[in-house]
């Protein structure tokens, strides 16, 4: 898939917002941003066609940076909240962003049934391996031993292999990009908002406040695209080992992807057959057929 | 008059579905039956019981004294004698049973309790029937007891197991037998009923969370997302098994936060959804609460009350989340606290809490509790007619989606605080539903006057709430000597109460609260500047109601009825207090 470098202005600019960013000069949330608006654009989508939805963090920020109908919600619970909105309209897609502090700290049970449940959404993860916006305390991704604001001895903790976890929740699309990669990440996430359930995509993104160990430099050295290399997304245990194996190299593309598997509502027995939304059945809703079995 | 009956035994021995089945015999024999469940957190061999107070009136409580004791397994013999009035009969099937504390023989003999013994397992032995179908067996003995005719009960029985021949001549057969054997066991003796009264027949038979969930459905609900607590739990499981019929999405969330988060994300897209659970699941979703307070989603959060704190009594009743429910969430906004009292209540309300929550765009508390949720009330069908659907500054019309600017989503100068509402997926003007503090558009803003602004928006639709909402219930002398107020599901009792013979000629006012948070105080303040007393009847310790009232009006109560023994109020004690409350 190629990406046309010159989106035509009218489509970027009505995506644009005259708030001005406030991420640090560096943050790969601008990377993030930049994929993200080309992405919609690329699909052809209008502001009002989607749903954005923040969770609390440097990434929040973006809420008033990026056109489109979007929520602003709580540390931790972004995913819910988008699923929510996914289940109420299927026909508008939904796409959630978090970071690694809430995604696998706080918020950590919401992912892990999120991916079960294979709700029609995506998930971006900005993975900049700290809590930025508290001022750079460790999360789960942390690599161990570093200082961190609030760990000066070094993380006593294992770092969660984020990959690893991910796919023994056997999820139905895994992706990992770079902020530095625009392109790639393009791809990437016009893919992730077409998909047919839950789409996980793991953006690596350099913190130049406070992440001092995977740079933007150490980024750019260690990611290489997976599918250059002959990846096969369809092969779910090749998939798992490329993901989780970043000891010398970091894989990124669509590592991942099994459109056979239902989303959540296409598995719902009383919407087979449904035509509308549940956001078009609001009526007072007669009753009485219901009665009978009580007199 | 009424009659009451009680049945007793382990959990799992079939006491419920004893219960439902004479219930409903009785309300289609021209009676109006109330009941109330009693059961421990665990899933067997705990001690139940299920009663039925049943009237040729109406009926909204329980006794504490019962004619009838029927009872599974010996524990009920021992601890549920004394529950009998005088002259009561206990039927039991323990062979050769004795009384093994002569104060309990001595208590049968002066009371001139009828105890009887039903050879349950020689009679099931012959029929070589299952020990499930001694509850059949019961039932016909009690229905014998009743005066009521064999062939309504095996009607009843054709409707459960007519699809199931071979068990339906068992039953069939469990009947006859429990009818013949009646006249052995207690020839002669017979429960007076009185007139029956056939409007109660067409009449429902539900449970307070069946009328919610019907309430919800009627909402025009979509949406369920739930956790399962006690007593919350029956609802999630009406709308459930409802869902093949309904078309509503349901979803068992992982947790409270995430049946919380979905509503909400649901209810943002623009279709109404909803969430229930009990006081401990409902702290956990505080902090979703206080976010719509923010960004001013439309949010509807039942909460079926038990005592607190921790986990306490799970399967009993309390009132001692009000002020939890009034105080919850962070920061200060506006939101609409409710509690339903009764099966018609928890039907009614239901469209009236979401279209609170979708006109004032906040979210909306509907307090009920294990009381409410679980007792069994005969209730007049349900009218269709009556609920409207209002949702408020709801923009759906392409031409006035055109006109609207990404400003007016909360722009603070919207009349009382309520701007318009558009969903996405609408072509229009985009915004963000923004957590932060904002300024029209949702966008971050942590600008002074622009915060001062902002909260006043939130803060002002409270007061337009506030004289929007309906003042309270009242019944009762113009003038009253004494006032009565009280919320929630003491309604039933109450009524039960004031109409008894030994109240209602009493110059007794009562006014029954059903908004709560914004508190409307005007018929209050005329009522209690005459009143000599002001009597607050309420299942807490402290009486938390009075302090709203004293907050509200700087008006205390002369006298507090409190419970919080995890028990509703029942009809002798309530009366018996009222009757000392108004003569102290």
């Amino acid at each position: 898939m190629k990406i046309p470098l010159s989106l035509s202005s009218s489509a970027m600019q009505a995506f644009s917002s005259p708030n001005r960013c406030t991420w640090c000069d560096g943050c790969g949330d601008y990377g993030i941003w930049s994929a993200a608006k080309r992405a919609l654009v690329t699909l052809g989508l209008q502001p009002w066609q989607v749903l954005l939805c923040y969770d609390v963090g440097c990434h929040g920020n973006m809420s008033d940076k990026l056109g489109g109908y979007r929520f602003h919600g709580l540390h931790g619970r972004v995913i819910p909240l988008a699923a929510g909105a996914a289940l109420a309209n299927p026909k508008v897609p939904v796409i959630a962003f978090g970071g690694d502090g809430a995604s696998f700290s706080e918020g950590v049970g919401h992912l892990v049934h999120a991916v079960r449940s294979n709700y029609r959404m995506t998930f971006v993860l900005h993975n900049n391996a700290n809590y930025g916006l508290t001022t750079g305390q460790a999360s789960a991704l942390t690599w161990q031993g570093q200082t961190m604001n609030s760990s000066p001895n070094g993380i006593p903790e294992e770092t969660l292999n984020s990959m690893d976890f991910i796919f023994s929740l056997r999820p139905t699309f895994v992706a990992r990009g770079f902020s530095g990669n625009i392109p790639q990440l393009t791809e990437i996430l016009q893919a992730a908002i077409q998909h047919r359930g839950f789409a996980f995509v793991d953006i690596l993104q350099a913190c130049p406040t406070y992440n001092r160990f995977a740079t933007h430099e150490w980024l750019l050295a260690h990611c290489y695209d997976a599918h250059a290399e002959g990846h096969d997304p369809k092969d779910f245990e090749k998939a798992r080992k490329v993901a989780v194996d970043t000891r010398e190299r970091v894989a990124t593309g669509i590592l991942y992807q099994n459109e056979d598997i239902p989303a959540f509502h296409e598995r719902l027995k009383p919407r087979q057959g449904v035509k509308t939304t549940p956001v078009e059945e609001v009526k007072i809703m007669d009753v009485s057929q219901w009665l009978k079995e009580f007199v | 008059m009424r009659l009451s009956l009680k049945i007793v035994g382990a959990q799992g021995q079939g006491v419920n579905s004893v219960g439902e089945m004479c219930a409903k015999g009785l309300k289609r024999s021209g009676y109006c039956v109330f009941g109330y469940r009693e059961y421990m957190s665990l899933i067997k061999g705990g001690h139940s019981s299920y009663q039925l107070d049943v009237s040729a009136q109406p009926v909204r409580s329980s006794t504490t004294q019962v004619d009838v004791v029927v009872t599974f397994n010996h524990h009920g013999i021992g601890k549920n004698l004394r529950d009998l009035r005088k002259g009561g009969i206990l039927l039991h099937q323990t062979p050769q049973w004795k009384f093994k504390r002569p104060e309990d023989q001595a208590y049968v003999t002066e009371q001139g309790i009828r105890v009887i013994e039903l050879p349950t397992e020689a009679i099931l032995q012959k029929l070589k029937a299952k020990p499930i179908l001694g509850n059949v067996l019961i039932t016909a003995v009690v229905w014998s007891l009743l005066g009521q005719k064999e062939e309504q009960l095996r009607e009843l029985v054709r409707e459960q197991f007519g699809h199931k021949k071979d068990l339906l001549e068992l039953n069939f057969a469990c009947i006859s037998e429990g009818f013949a054997v009646k006249e052995q066991i207690a020839s002669g003796l017979s429960l007076p009923l009185p007139q029956p009264d056939p409007t109660w027949k067409d009449h429902l038979l539900l449970t307070g969370s069946q009328a919610m969930g019907l309430g919800v459905i009627h909402a025009g609900c979509r949406l369920y997302a739930g956790y399962p607590m006690t007593p919350s739990s029956p609802l999630l499981t009406f709308i459930a098994n409802m869902q093949n019929e309904t078309g509503m999405v349901v979803k068992q969330a992982e947790d409270e936060i995430t049946a919380a988060q979905m509503t909400v994300g649901a209810m943002h897209m623009g279709t109404r959804a909803v969430t229930a659970t009990a006081g401990g699941g409902f702290d956990l979703m505080t902090e979703t609460l206080s976010l719509t307070g923010i960004t001013e989603t439309p949010a509807v959060f039942i909460v079926a009350q038990r005592p607190g704190p921790g986990t306490a009594l799970p399967t009993w009743t309390a009132q001692g989340d009000l002020l939890m429910a009034i105080g919850s969430g962070h920061g200060e906004f506006t939101r609409l606290v409710m509690a339903a009292s009764d099966a018609q209540d928890a039907f009614d309300l239901l469209p009236e809490a979401f279209n609170y929550a979708e006109e004032y765009q906040i979210p909306v508390i509907v307090l009920t509790d294990k009381q409410l949720a679980e007792a069994l009330f005969t209730q007049q069908p349900f009218d269709q007619a009556r609920a409207k659907l209002k949702r408020g500054r709801l923009v759906t019309e392409p031409a006035s989606l055109k006109k609207l600017r990404s400003s007016d989503r909360y722009d603070p100068a919207a009349p009382d605080g309520i701007s318009p509402r558009w969903l996405p997926g609408s072509e229009a003007a985009v915004y963000c539903a923004q957590g932060d503090e904002h300024s029209g558009d949702g966008s971050d803003s942590e600008d002074a006057e622009n915060a001062c602004l902002q909260v006043e928006k939130r803060m002002k639709k409270g007061v337009a709430l506030k004289a929007a909402l309906p003042e309270p219930l009242f019944t009762g002398p113009k003038e009253p000597e004494t006032l009565v107020v009280s919320w929630g599901s003491n309604r039933g009792v109450l009524q039960d109460v004031l109409e008894s013979d030994e109240l209602k000629g009493k110059n007794i006012g009562y006014l029954h609260f059903q908004y709560l948070w914004p508190l409307k105080t005007e018929l209050f303040e005329a009522l209690a500047a005459k009143a000599r007393k002001i009597v607050l009847v309420e299942c807490t310790y402290e009486g938390q109601f009075s302090s709203l009232l004293l907050r509200a009006t700087g008006r205390a109560v002369s006298r507090k009825i409190l419970k919080y023994d995890g028990r509703p109020f029942f009809y002798d004690e309530l009366k018996m207090a009222l009757l000392s409350a108004l003569s102290s």
